[in-house]
């Protein structure tokens, strides 16, 4: 429908494409964020870190220059080195350039050329100093390659990348083979040369994977955040959407029908498509709002759709106040996404209200209980409990090593609304 | 409504990648550096033996960094990595390697300056990174053979890579949050929008009837109705829908049976006439009887003519005759329809209720207004169904 381009990476730097196996259901709100997010042509945060990414590969350029100017008087033809330093600088240039005037991509034929110009530096460095029998000594362009890499860190495929140092790695340990006669004294300079040459771009993958998780679990953290301030009873957003989605198919096929396009009597097959609006249609307008915002949450985010589930059969989270709202998210977040190993989930089961409010008072008690499994009660983050504590008075105990929390919330009567 | 997002949890999910950082860096650095001096003839195996505690110390210290944020671990372990420095340095009985300049540059520019990672948040930690920074090349310089060398260049730029890479992974996370709290608020803005939508399209009720006894006409491929009609009432009701989805308020017609208007009371008549004359298009004659104006809240009203319109279409497709009759009587408290037909009728013991849609389109929502409807049929007999709501 909308004309744009699409970028070559969405808001949380999933390369567009591989957004489902990145962990980001396409249905989900992080999703829908995520795509209209991209549809501005934006980047979260990984533009940032790519530019860092290029101003390290640019110091190690130049700390590699100076290397290479400083024994430039070993070198027996020094032209090929030269030339590689030359390809070398104008290759970051090039693509510098490209992302400073065409925006943050990385297309299939700059990729290309960049590596063709990389593979160049190689085999130009390497045959400066084939005939110096010490590669770890005196290759200085062949292991900027490794930190040249770097530049297209948050712009291209992890495998990509990974295939580009691998295939430095191998180059450089062949090379190495071929031309150097291993002693003690020269066998740390090659090791260096190949971790130099491949540990940037793996520890970058490293970073840019863990950066792109946090950033994600960041936004639907602050996604499902929005619901605190729904009503009692909300449809979520995604209802709210699909009623809007079949009111206009139901207008498409009346209009097609009212000008004739679709002939009367309907073949079979539009007849069964009217038969399916018309029954989800119905379902959407019976379904009406019967959710509140603590289930909405839950379904609606990555995060806790996973791991939380709800027992609220009265609707009683749609009393909580804001406040309250808050609270209990922030809990539930910090409870269930804080572990690295196990994966926890919670059980929230909310009311029933059997406490008898005092006459004259507005305000009733709603008991609340999360139950854990795999959070024991030492691993719990601290923040938890002022979260906690923003929901109402609590008890918290241990259940099967877990933790379990009673929580009392008092919200206003309902029936003094 | 609350207008902050704490800043907590990003910042606390930070400082852990940049402690997994460092551990990733410093670990890596530390095997080679490990494989380095093991390289034979690089330095003495009593030398090489004597580093190791040092090494283990090294590797728990940069463990204990990945999880933990206290400068103790990082001190320590800045503090294990000179140690190797000076033990290779001590002197022994063999002279020292010349390889060994290569050696420890691993340990110096990798596995050390990966501590600068995590200290470039407060003057604090920059001073330690400053002084540990400063040991390093001393004892590097005292260890390695020779005058000023390629090694301290490596490991001076090792220290900057650290820091700098350090410093900048730090920026980029408080950029991101900005970026996705200001999606954030534009998402709630988004969602009380979405949920204003919602409630309009679903107040939009009567306009969905009729839409829906459209589309199951079109179900049954408009087998039975007059095409022009068909064609009519389609257009009407994809006018309404486009309204609706405009965001206006369509103006109800006479033609047919929707009320968009909030209005409080209606007049039941001229809806009802409305509602005869869509049938009328469909073939189906309806005579009134009775009571012409009752006037009715508009959600009762709402919920009476759909059950009304229900019941019409039941007999429509199923009685097999053109025409029924609708008696409206009223007294105090209450608003009947009795809806008659003259056609085949049915055992309703036969039928299942939940077929005809009876029970969800007609005995609930009769129901969410505090009315209540019966049914009577035998074959042969017609069909008779009796409408009650509240006044």
């Amino acid at each position: 429908m909308t004309d744009y381009a699409r970028p070559e990476e969405n808001t949380l730097g999933v390369i567009v494409g591989k957004r489902n196996r990145a962990g980001v259901p396409a249905g989900s709100t992080a999703g829908r964020a995520m795509r209209q997010a991209s549809a501005r042509g934006a980047s979260l945060g990984t533009g940032y870190l790519g530019v860092g990414a290029s101003v390290l590969a640019w110091l190690q350029g130049a700390y590699g220059l100076g290397m290479f100017l400083s024994h430039a008087g070993d070198y027996p033809d020094i032209v090929p080195a030269a030339a590689a330093w030359v390809v070398y600088a104008l290759a970051l240039i090039g693509v510098a350039v490209t992302i400073a005037t065409r925006g943050e991509k990385m297309p299939d034929w700059l990729f290309g050329t960049f590596l063709l110009a990389l593979a160049g530096v190689v085999v130009l460095d390497l045959l400066a100093v084939w005939s110096l029998h010490d590669v770890g000594r005196y290759a200085t362009a062949a292991t900027s390659v490794g930190f040249g890499l770097l530049v297209a860190l948050t712009l291209r495929r992890s495998r990509e990348l990974l295939a580009a140092a691998s295939t430095l790695g191998i180059v450089l340990v062949v090379a190495v083979l071929l031309t150097t006669q291993l002693t003690p004294a020269n066998i740390p300079a090659q090791i260096l040369l190949i971790t130099v040459a491949m540990m940037p771009v793996m520890f970058g993958l490293y970073i840019v994977r863990r950066f792109r998780r946090i950033v994600q679990l960041e936004l639907d953290r602050v996604l499902v955040q929005s619901t605190v301030s729904a009503p009692r009873f909300a449809v979520g957003m995604l209802a709210s959407e699909e009623l809007a989605r079949l009111d206009l198919a139901a207008e498409e096929l009346l209009e097609a029908v009212a000008t004739g396009r679709t002939k009367l009597p309907l073949s079979p097959k539009t007849a069964s498509i009217a038969a399916s609006l018309a029954t989800e249609l119905r379902l959407h307008l019976i379904e009406g709002r019967r959710e509140t915002w603590l289930y909405h949450a839950i379904t609606e985010s990555e995060q806790l759709g996973k791991s939380v589930t709800l027992a609220d059969r009265g609707s009683l989270a749609g009393l909580l106040d804001p406040q309250q709202r808050d609270g209990l998210l922030a809990a539930v977040w910090l409870l269930v996404s804080d572990q690295s190993k196990a994966t926890p989930t919670a059980q929230l089961t909310i009311g029933p209200v059997t406490a008898i409010p005092d006459p004259g008072s507005k305000s009733i008690i709603v008991p609340l209980v999360i139950t854990t499994t795999a959070v024991p009660r030492s691993r719990v983050d601290p923040a938890t409990w002022d979260a906690i504590g923003k929901v109402g008075r609590f008890l918290d105990s241990t259940h099967n090593s877990s933790l379990r929390v009673a929580i009392e919330c008092i919200v206003v009567n309902p029936a003094d609304q | 409504m609350c207008d902050y997002y704490p800043v907590e949890p990003i910042a606390r999910e930070r400082d852990r990648l940049l402690q997994r950082s460092a551990r990733f860096i410093g670990l890596g650095s530390t095997v080679v550096a490990l494989i380095c001096f093991s390289v034979p003839g690089v330095m003495p195996f009593s030398t090489l033996l004597s580093t190791v505690p040092l090494f283990v110390a090294l590797m728990l210290c940069l463990y204990r960094v990945g999880v933990n944020q206290s400068l103790v671990w990082i001190v320590l372990g800045i503090l294990s990595g000179l140690g190797i420095l000076v033990v290779v340095q001590l002197p022994g009985e063999t002279p020292q390697s010349s390889s060994l300049g290569a050696a420890i540059v691993p340990l110096a520019a990798g596995a050390i300056a990966s501590f600068a990672v995590v200290l470039t948040a407060s003057v604090g930690r920059i001073i330690v990174l400053v002084v540990g920074f400063i040991a390093t090349v001393a004892l590097a310089e005292l260890a390695i053979p020779g005058s000023i060398s390629v090694q301290d260049a490596e490991i001076v730029i090792g220290w900057v890579l650290a820091a700098v890479f350090g410093a900048w992974l730090s920026a980029s996370i408080p950029r991101a949050a900005r970026r996705i709290y200001s999606i954030g608020r534009a998402h709630r803005a988004e969602r009380q929008a979405s949920e204003t939508e919602a409630q309009r399209r679903q107040g939009a009720r009567l306009l969905h009837d009729t839409v829906l006894a459209t589309l199951t006409l079109l179900a049954h491929s408009g087998v039975g109705v007059a095409p022009s009609a068909l064609q009519q009432q389609a257009s009407e009701d994809a006018r309404l829908l486009r309204q609706l989805r405009l965001g206006a308020t369509p103006v109800p017609q006479s033609s047919g049976v929707y009320n968009l208007e909030p209005v409080e009371e209606t007049a039941l008549g001229t809806t009802l006439e409305s509602v005869k004359q869509r049938f009328g298009r469909m073939g189906l004659e309806v005579s009134w009887h009775g009571t012409g104006q009752v006037l009715l809240p508009s959600g009762v009203l709402d919920a009476f003519l759909l059950a009304l319109a229900e019941c019409l279409e039941n007999v429509r497709r199923h009685a097999g005759v053109t025409d029924a009759h609708v008696t409206i009587t009223d007294d105090e408290s209450t608003v009947r329809a009795m809806v008659t037909d003259a056609g085949v009728g049915f055992n309703i013991s036969d039928i299942d209720e939940a077929r005809l849609g009876f029970k969800d389109s007609v005995v609930a929502r009769l129901k969410d207004v505090g009315g209540n409807a019966r049914l009577f049929s035998s074959p042969g007999a017609g069909t008779t169904v009796v409408l009650e709501v509240p006044k």
